[in-house]
Parts: C-alpha cells; structure tokens; sequence
C-alpha cells in the first residue's frame, strides 16, 4: 500500500471524531505538561523578575552558574544514590512478594491490600509518620532496638534511611504490576518443568525470570525516571537545618529551593533542564539495554 | 514491544512535564491550577475570591488565631458587612501560594502580610493601595508602631497594609526540672551568664538526654538575633546595607551563643525534634519563646508547669543593673493587606481598617491572639490566658528595647542558607570550638553581604 489515496467521506467522517475524542486529553496536555515544559526551557536563559514580570535575558549564564556549582553536583549524586536503593530494592522485594501471592492461597486478595496500602496514602502523611519513627530521641526503631542511630541526621546513613521509605512506599505499586505480568506466563511451563524435575527456585530463574523480564523493564524504567524526580521525601523529613541534608537534598529539592525559596525562577529553571538532559540519557541508555535483556516472546 | 517502548517515553515526558509545571509559575494557566491544587492538598478548600454571595476570604497562616479573627471579623459582619470567611494556610505554603497567586490571578481578598516578603509585593502593586482610604477615613497612622508601620509603606509613601500587631520574645521554663535540678528560677534580672549557669546545672543534674536549654540556628527572632542586639552588635543595619554580624560585638554574643551550646540539647536532636516539642516533652529545661506561640505551650498537656520570664540581658557597662538598650527583644508585626485585584475593593479596606482600628486590636488582645499593633493597649493581653503569667511579654517594652526585625528586600537569599551547612549549621554541630563560630559570622556576613548586593 504505497500509493496514497484520497479518504472518503466516512474515513474523514470517522477521522474527526477521533481528534474530537483525544482532544480533551491533548488539549490537557498541552496547556498543563509542554507549554510549561518549553517555559522553563525558555526561563533558564533569563534572570526572572518578581512575579514573572521584568525578566531579563542573560543567555547561558544560569547554566555556567549550575555547572560550576558544586551543591547542584552534589544534589545530582545524592539523586543517584537514593535511585539506587529505591530501584532494586523495590523491584526485587516486589517481584519475591509477586510470586508467593501468585499461588493459590488463602488470604491472598487479603496481603495484596496490605502491600499495596502505602499507594493509597499522601505522600506527605507517609513522610510525617517515617520522620517519627526515625526520630532519634523518641522514634520507635530506637526505642524498640534500644539504640541511639541519628537514622535521619547522620550524613552516612540518612540516604539510605530515606531511601528505605522510598522503597516501602513503591513495592505494593511494582507487585501488582509483578503479579499481572505473572499471571500472563502460560502455566504449561511450569508443568513441563515440574515433569523435567526442576526445582521451584530453578524455574524462577529460568522461567518466570525471562519471561517476566518486559514487566520488570518496564517497572525498572518508570521507577528509576520517578526515583531521579524525587522530592517530597527529603522536604516532608529532613528539616531545613538538618546536617545532613546536603547529602541527602535530590536535584528537585534544590530546584524548589532556588525558585520558591529564593525566589530565583531562571537558576531553577536551569538546573531542572540539566536534570531532564541526565534523564533523557539514562532514559537512551535503557532503551539500548532493553534489546539485550528483555525477552519477548 | 513498540507500545511499550512509546509508555516509557510518554511516561517520561508525562514526569518532565508535571516537574516544569511547577517551575513556570509566571505564567498564568499552570499558576493557577498549581494555586488550586496546593490549597486542596493543605486541606482547605478556596473560595474564589469576592464570590457572587459577597463573602470576603482571608488568608491567614497560624491556625491558634483562626477563632480569635474570626470573632472580630464577625463583629464587622454584624455591622451590615459582608460575611468573612477565615482560612489558615501553613507558613510554607502560604508563601507559595500567595506567589502563584500573585502571579496568575487568583488571590485571598484579604491576607497578612510579613516583613520578610512586604517590600516585593508592594514594589510589584500585587496588594491594594490603601494610601486614599486612610485619607478618606482620617486613619491617625502615627498611633501605630512606627516600625511596623514602616514595614508597609513603600518609598513613595504608598501605604499597602495596617499592622495587625507585635509581638516579642520572652523566655519559657519548665519548673518541673528546675525544682528537681535543684535550681532556682530565672527571674526578670537573668544576664545570659545567668541563664548559662542554670542551664549547665540543669544539664547536670537531670538525666542524660535532658539539657537545660535548647538553641537552633532556625530560632534567629525569637533566640539568637536576641543575643547579638543585647551585645550591641545588628545583623542587618537600619539602612539595610551592611551588617555587622562579623563585628566584636556580634561575635562576643554568638560566642556566648557557643557557651550555650555546650551544655544545650544537640543540634542533631534539636533538628529532629524541634525545640518546642522537646520542650513539651520535659526534655529542656529552657527556651526562648515569641507572644505568638503562647497558646500552644498554654494549651500544653504539662502547661502547669510552664512559666515566663523576661528575655535575659548582656550587662555590657557591667554596673549590674539592666538598662533599657542591654536587654533588647526582637519584634515583628503583620500587616492586614488586601489583594489589588480583589472584586471588593471598599469592602477590604472597611475590614483592614476595622481589624487595625484600636476597638478591635483591644479586643485581639484580649482574646490572647496577638498584642497589638498600636502601643500601650496590649495590657489586656498579660491577662488574657488565666493561670499563666505572660506579663513578661509586655513588661519588655518598658524595660528593655524593640528593635526591628532584621531584613533586607529580598531575605530569603540569606535568610536560609546561613542557618544551614556553609553558615551557622557547622559550628553549632562543634559548639566546643570557639574558631568555627567566628569563621561562620564571617561567611555569614559574606553572605548578607553578597545578598545585598544582589538586590
């Protein structure tokens, strides 16, 4: 079918409905995600006024500022750090979680609740309830370990204490992705395999593994693009005259800082484009990896 | 496989997407979705402003005085004006919503406006210019505090709000760990020596994880700018372009500063925890307070126990005896401004001046929701909490000095970052090394200085 040909009245007929059925969403779109997205393109070459009036165009000057600074570096690596806890720990604990709940049990809608809980609350009020627990003077994990750990204020640990929430809120969110792409995998296999004598951690690895892996791909992609957006955890726990909070702020939490805080939109803008850049590459670079790893069959 | 492949990006751009929205709050259509959003997500429904029922809404960011205003604007709605509707929105958000607000359109009729933020928004006409109504109505500007009253009015002589209020620091003690440290308690004649001696006496004599006084490098109003004006020494001068937080005098009251520290609660739980819960918690034997919090300590499970005293001095002539300029107290005011764009113009202007008139600021005082922003009509307030003595609060204005608020136009550039790793977050974490905390009045005072020069 090369040639082109004109549509008939029903093809156009047909076409239009279909433009007026997407166009609340695209419409959305446009004004709520990329007209603010070419915005902030457009503010990080300015030194924003107040109020987004009198800006003035200093062209790469924002970005020379963000490079030479090292508390945006900083923030990017604590970014990865904090991915880095979140992504696997979260993936791996759901996809083991997925497949004890795939069985037929009793209870199991029961523990899928249970799991998938932390989706349901506020960010915000998942962050209150951690920073207590965390506390060092009358958090429970002390108090019931019977240790002194600042978990939240000590520079070497708080990343992770942090990373951990992220890691508790997600897993109900990744096993229920986990579990439909589970319940996908013909059972066939498992019988064939059963025949064969293979054992049940040897038809996970060599079964439910590969043929679970577009899931996982697509849970690993999302997940590490939100966990490089983090924000809420870090503002909703540390305080803002925490010590370690220059190890653990994520580039989001520095954005807010330079543009609420300071009132500095054009530096924030910047500093969020260098963010969207190291996504869009870390993004390219699982794309790549996708042809590798992932099995379809 | 393809369709995955476009969700991942989609996502992808879906996640840039929701994070630009919030960085282009000049622009009006996202600010004000991003306006809507926030005010559901702090739990309190917004009404547009000067709807067709002709309500009145106001924003306010401390919730002790929602009651208290309500009843006063209820009064003015009784006197054949429109309804008025009180919402209380946090500190935090306030800012941001009122920003957003300020950028796209949609704003409170009539909100308070602080000292920290005044100068931008009257410079950028976001509030109602209230200079004509005062003539108008004969409203004596002279009665208030000229302080506050100086807060805003802007450099053409515009005024753009009426204060509201005042308030001042005083010191707070659990007796509780005095009577079993075995101390006695701090009285109206308390040096800051004083207040270190029964402090380390209190951190000695109490167990472990109890102190006898508690410091962040957030309490600046109501703790450490108190020392620093006490000694003689600013941190912002009144012309607003230099400070003097690397001068002897500064540096001989933060080094004090850095005496208390070593027998105070530790910056990492301070951090955590907070000074005021800590506090409640019969954690810390002493904190210094602001008027605005008393009601949460009055309302406090072990309230008994609580108790004020006049804000410790720095007796600098050493002839023992406290003069006025020795013993200073840091004071703020609000101001009731009212939105430019707002579909009730007069209607705003009745109500700021009916807040600030001195009929209602008595009775404001009277409710304990503030002391107010006219002098020597707040006596009211020292007995508006039956059961506990806060006659400290206002025994200050005769005994010692009120000295502003330190700011500059755009103060959030300092404001932040010299109370945190790079200011003077590294020498509290080091209270016991006398060189970190002059080095960080340096870097701070570098760092006001830069700010100033930015602006």
């Amino acid at each position: 079918m090369k040639e082109k040909r004109k549509m008939t009245a029903k093809e156009k007929n047909e076409a239009i409905w279909a433009y007026a059925f997407v166009a609340p969403t695209i419409i959305g779109l446009i004004v709520l995600n990329f007209y603010p997205a070419i915005n902030t393109f457009w503010q990080s070459f300015f030194k924003t006024g107040d109020f987004g009036k009198g800006n003035t165009f200093v062209g790469l000057a924002n970005y020379q500022k963000a490079f030479a600074d090292p508390e945006i570096w900083q923030s990017l690596i604590n970014t990865i750090k904090y991915a880095i806890i979140e992504v696997p720990l979260g993936v791996v604990i759901a996809l083991i979680l997925a497949v004890f709940l795939n069985r037929k049990l009793k209870g199991t809608s029961l523990f899928r609740t249970i799991f998938f809980l932390p989706m349901v609350c506020a960010p915000a009020a998942v962050a209150m309830v951690w920073k207590w627990l965390y506390n060092q003077q009358f958090g429970l994990f002390n108090n019931i370990l019977h240790t002194n750990v600042a978990w939240i204020s000590d520079p070497k640990i708080a990343w992770i204490s942090v990373g951990i929430i992220g890691v508790w809120s997600i897993i109900g969110y990744n096993m229920v992705l986990f579990i439909s792409g589970l319940q996908e995998i013909p059972g066939d296999y498992y019988e064939a395999a059963e025949i064969d004598g293979a054992t049940g951690i040897r038809q996970f690895f060599d079964i439910t593994v590969p043929l679970l892996s577009p899931t996982t791909f697509f849970i690993v992609q999302t997940r590490v693009i939100g966990a490089l957006t983090i924000f809420d955890l870090m503002f909703m726990v540390m305080d803002k005259t925490n010590t370690a909070l220059t190890k653990v702020e994520s580039a989001v939490y520095v954005f807010y800082k330079y543009t609420f805080d300071q009132g500095n939109k054009g530096y924030g803008a910047a500093i969020v484009m260098i963010l969207v850049v190291f996504i869009m590459i870390v993004t390219v670079i699982m794309q790549r990896a996708e042809k590798k790893f992932v099995f379809y069959n | 496989m393809k369709f995955k492949k476009v969700c991942a990006l989609f996502l992808c751009a879906a996640m840039i997407g929701s994070l630009a929205a919030c960085g282009s709050s000049g622009s009006s259509a996202p600010a004000e979705t991003q306006a809507a959003g926030e005010t559901e997500a702090a739990g309190e429904a917004a009404a547009p402003a000067g709807d067709a029922s002709g309500t009145l809404t106001i924003n306010i960011w401390d919730a002790n005085q929602q009651a208290g205003i309500q009843e006063i604007c209820d009064d003015w709605t009784a006197l054949g004006n429109p309804k008025v509707q009180v919402e209380v929105i946090n500190w935090d958000n306030y800012w941001t919503l009122l920003e957003a607000g300020a950028s796209g359109g949609e704003l409170a009729d009539v909100f308070w406006m602080h000292s920290d933020y005044a100068q931008i928004y009257m410079e950028n006409d976001i509030l109602l210019d209230l200079t004509d109504y005062i003539a108008k109505d004969g409203i004596d500007m002279s009665i208030y505090y000229p302080d506050i009253a100086a807060i805003y009015t802007r450099s053409d002589g515009k005024i753009f709000a009426l204060p509201k209020d005042h308030d001042t620091i005083a010191l707070l003690y659990n007796k509780a760990l005095f009577d079993e440290a075995g101390v006695e308690y701090p009285t109206n004649d308390w040096t800051y020596e004083d207040m270190y001696e029964a402090a380390k006496a209190i951190t000695e004599n109490t167990p472990d994880d109890t102190y006898g006084y508690a410091l962040n490098t957030s309490n600046d109003q109501d703790g450490w700018y108190n020392y620093i004006y006490s000694y003689g020494g600013n941190v912002v001068n009144t012309e607003k372009t230099d400070t003097a937080i690397d001068g002897p005098e500064a540096k001989a009251a933060m080094e004090m500063v850095r005496k208390m520290l070593t027998v105070a609660t530790p910056q990492a739980v301070v951090a955590e925890s907070g000074t005021d819960s800590l506090f409640q918690s019969g954690k810390v034997g002493m904190i210094t307070q602001g008027s605005w919090m008393i009601n949460s300590f009055y309302t406090a499970e072990n309230h008994a126990d609580y108790a004020w005293a006049e804000i410790p001095y720095c007796d600098r002539n050493g002839d023992g005896q406290c003069q006025p300029e020795e013993r200073q107290t840091c004071y703020n005011g609000l101001g009731w401004a009212a939105a430019a764009n707002t579909d009730m113009p007069d209607a705003a202007a009745s109500l700021i001046e009916y807040l600030c008139s001195e009929e209602a600021q008595v009775k404001q005082a009277e409710l304990g929701v503030t002391m107010a922003g006219i002098p020597g009509i707040s006596e009211a307030f020292a007995n508006a909490f039956e059961g506990m003595d806060v006659s400290a609060f206002t025994q200050v204005e005769t005994d010692g000095t009120l000295y502003a608020r330190p700011g500059t136009r755009n103060s959030g550039v300092w404001q932040t970052p010299m109370k945190q790793a790079g200011g003077f977050l590294d020498a509290w974490q080091a209270p016991d090394d006398p060189e970190a905390m002059s080095a960080a009045c340096d870097r701070v005072a570098q760092m006001i200085r830069d700010a100033i020069a930015a602006e």
